[in-house]
């Protein structure tokens, strides 16, 4: 991948020597013109490609569950009382129904979503903001974009 | 010389034209055309806020209805300008209030504008009609509430791609029961949940709407019974388009779409699950307009709606589309003027769309009236861009983004030298012309001596030296603004060709190699412009002359030295010994 010419080309016999060349030992001003080779720091880079805030944000709100070819997004399942945690593939399941029939099964025990039960055990979700959230009261989609954690909480908690 | 036309006579001639820039020119004939055409002009529109004072613009246009203003440089869009650079409303409002109370059109590009200058031009004008700001910000939904209370003649009311501080969705209940007059309405980039009941009651009382654009928080649900109550919208902006499926819910909406007979713009769309797409099968005929830059689904899922819209002009997709999906485009969407290609996933490392210049090549050849195109795209070649300028001379705007800066041609491995050249030889009615890719001062020479008729240039990554940048001022007859990053050229070409710069509306640089004193040399040679340094890291005056600065923004104005600059903007008329110069800005 190429970010090879642009530093080296002002020193060239192109530019007008009398001229004062930007200065390699002070604080390096013009440190944008070469382009950042590592995705961190491209990651960090909010100018480039020029596009909009509004899409910048939407796409970075899908960036995590389209990595790869897309098939898959693992989050990480816990069942309070139980100190091993199982990993999920989200993508695997079309909607809440699906997810809480394989936890359910995957768990031994039946799983329900939203409405606090005395009996049930209920599933929760820990969302980008790292707050703690009912599962099922957003549209799935946008569910997939915000999780980062599930739990499952023992009846009388919720 | 005969007699002159009695003014009368002159006004009602007049009064046929509508083009600003006709406008202009009637004005410069002589003093009385001068005087009856300005008496006479209704829409006035003013490129760049700081190229002429507020006061000026009132008393020259007493009758003016609409108000036209754009304040930051293009590329405050992408994160280049600096908050708090400038761009208020404020100072405008203010004047406007006292002096054309009549007015009822405000229109604002790239401004800061506060709750209170939202609530002044409610409590100030009478008779305001429309409000559309885009890509603007400084204000909170408290300040929409107030326009919706107090404005009893409302009837459009525009918020596009602003940045609000969302406090609520309560505005929307501000608009009182006897507002019947509401022609268009968005509010598609606000975060909060409105009331769907009120939305519904509003969109119910409003038969005159024919525009309705919602927020990502409208579900599917809430937008069935929208359309049920305003099956006469020519202009559709879905919420979420995404729930779980449900066949009931499904052939409601299919229903509710088929019934928009007038459909003719559709957009939103996000989250858009395929399975509900052929909902929108019986609108897509009717489509002139589509925007799916919010829909990220996959190709075989964007063709089944883009088959079915052969009277399409204006297409707005994402890159997921690939090259086989705009070969579909191609052979169905004959009428098509205008695409723009947006990238789906802006960190390089991760792009696996099969998405390259041969789309663009595709749709060149087969849309005739294709005039109008913006295309991110990983890669592209020479070839490409010599076929797509042979093919379509009448493109006017030609935006190419290489998303990988200083690509060359990824067969052949030269510089894009010579597809530009093709571009701007061939289509001599070019008047936007973005460049991108590994391009030499060759390009730029090419570019100087073929493009006319540009108006805007933008370049990114570009060039070998000076050269590049006297090609462009010593060129480009046509050219108005002209906007430049991370470029690595100095002084000597601008300081040369600093007269250019007085035929121009603003000259933007940044990442550049142009020094402080050479901006000092340029302030004093061009005392009618405005000469701006914007440089975070260090304020100017403390820094030697040779030394490079950050970001330069230059630009033709009549009101002189702005006085609401802060602290890392510098011009020729601060006085570095008393300080940086103070307004008070609402």
């Amino acid at each position: 991948m190429e970010i090879s010419n642009s530093c080296s080309s002002y020193s060239s016999s192109s530019v007008d020597s009398t001229k004062p060349c930007p200065s390699e030992s002070s604080v390096n001003l013009s440190l944008s013109l070469t382009f950042p080779s590592t995705s961190l720091q491209r990651e960090a880079r909010q100018d480039w490609p020029p596009i909009k805030p509004l899409l910048r944000d939407t796409l970075k709100g899908r960036r995590l569950h389209r990595r790869g070819d897309d098939s898959s997004f693992f989050v990480k399942v816990y069942m309070e009382g139980v100190p091993i945690g199982r990993k999920l593939d989200l993508c695997a399941f079309s909607g809440y129904e699906s997810l809480l029939e394989n936890l359910s099964h995957m768990f031994g025990t039946s799983i329900i979503c939203g409405n606090r039960h005395r009996k049930h055990h209920v599933l929760t979700y820990q969302d980008k903001d790292g707050d703690w959230m009912m599962v099922g009261d957003i549209p799935w989609e946008m569910f997939l974009e915000t999780v980062r954690r599930l739990k499952i909480t023992r009846p009388e908690k919720c | 010389m005969g007699l002159p036309l009695p003014s009368k006579v002159l006004e009602h001639i007049l009064s046929f034209i509508d083009s600003n820039e006709d406008r202009n020119s009637v004005s410069l004939v002589c003093k009385s055309w001068f005087d009856t055409e300005r008496r006479t002009r209704k829409r006035v529109f003013v490129g760049n806020c700081y190229s002429v004072s507020p006061v000026t613009v009132s008393r020259r246009f007493p009758k003016m209805r609409s108000l036209t203003l754009k304040g930051k440089p293009h590329f405050a869009d992408y994160n280049l300008v600096p908050d708090g650079w400038g761009g208020y409303a404020w100072p405008w409002i203010e004047v406007l209030a006292k002096k054309n109370p009549l007015l009822e059109e405000i229109r604002l590009k790239r401004m800061v504008i506060t709750d209170e200058c939202l609530e002044m031009i409610a409590a100030s004008f009478k008779e305001f009609k429309a409000l559309v700001l885009v890509s603007c910000e400084g204000f909170t939904t408290d300040g929409i509430a107030a326009i919706a209370a107090t404005c009893r003649n409302l009837e459009v009311l525009e918020l596009r791609e602003c940045i609000v501080e969302d406090l609520g969705g309560d505005w929307l209940s501000y608009f009182p029961e006897s507002l019947t007059s509401l022609v268009s309405l968005d509010f598609s980039c606000l975060d909060s949940e409105v009331k769907l009941s009120d939305l519904e009651r509003l969109v119910s009382r409003s038969p005159n709407l024919k525009s309705l654009k919602l927020n990502r928080a409208v579900t599917l649900e809430g937008l069935e019974s929208l359309l049920r109550r305003a099956p006469q919208l020519t202009d559709l902006g879905t919420g979420s388009f995404s729930a779980e499926f449900e066949p009931e819910m499904f052939s409601k909406l299919s229903k509710a779409f088929a019934e928009c007979k007038q459909l003719k713009s559709l957009s939103g769309l996000w989250d858009v699950i395929p399975e509900y797409l052929p909902a929108l099968y019986s609108v897509c005929p009717g489509l002139t307009s589509l925007n799916l830059s919010y829909a990220t689904v996959r190709m075989p899922d964007l063709v089944g709606i883009l088959r079915r819209c052969w009277k399409l002009q204006k297409l707005w997709v994402m890159d997921l589309i690939e090259d086989k999906g705009l070969q579909t485009v191609a052979m169905r969407c004959k009428d098509l003027r205008e695409l723009r290609v947006f990238p789906s996933e802006p960190d390089l490392d991760d792009v696996s769309v099969a998405l390259t210049e041969e789309g663009l090549v595709t749709v060149s050849r087969s849309c005739r009236k294709l005039e109008s195109i913006l295309y991110f795209c990983v890669q592209f070649t020479n070839a490409a861009l010599v076929t797509i300028s042979r093919y379509r001379p009448n493109i006017k705007c030609f935006r190419l983004c290489v998303i990988e800066p200083f690509a060359p041609d990824h067969i052949t491995r030269e510089p894009l030298d010579e597809g530009f050249r093709a571009i701007v030889e061939g289509c001599k009615d070019l008047r936007r012309l973005s460049v991108s890719g590994l391009l030499t001062d060759k390009a730029f020479e090419y570019i100087g001596k073929h493009a006319k008729k540009v108006r805007m240039l933008s370049i990114a990554f570009a060039g070998d030296s000076d050269l590049m940048l006297h090609h462009l001022l010593s060129g480009c007859e046509g050219l108005k603004k002209l906007e430049i990053r991370d470029c690595p050229f100095g002084d000597s070409a601008l300081l040369e060709h600093a007269a250019k710069l007085e035929t121009m509306r603003s000259l933007w640089m940044s990442s550049c190699f142009v020094s402080f004193g050479a901006c000092k040399v340029l302030s004093q040679k061009l005392p009618k412009l405005n000469v701006e340094v914007i440089d975070e890291m260090y304020p100017p005056e403390s820094r030697p002359e040779n030394s490079p600065v950050e970001r330069i923004y230059i630009y033709r104005t009549l009101a002189g030295p702005r006085l609401d600059m802060p602290e890392f903007v510098w011009t020729i008329h601060k006085n570095p010994e008393v300080g940086v110069s103070n307004l008070a800005i609402k």
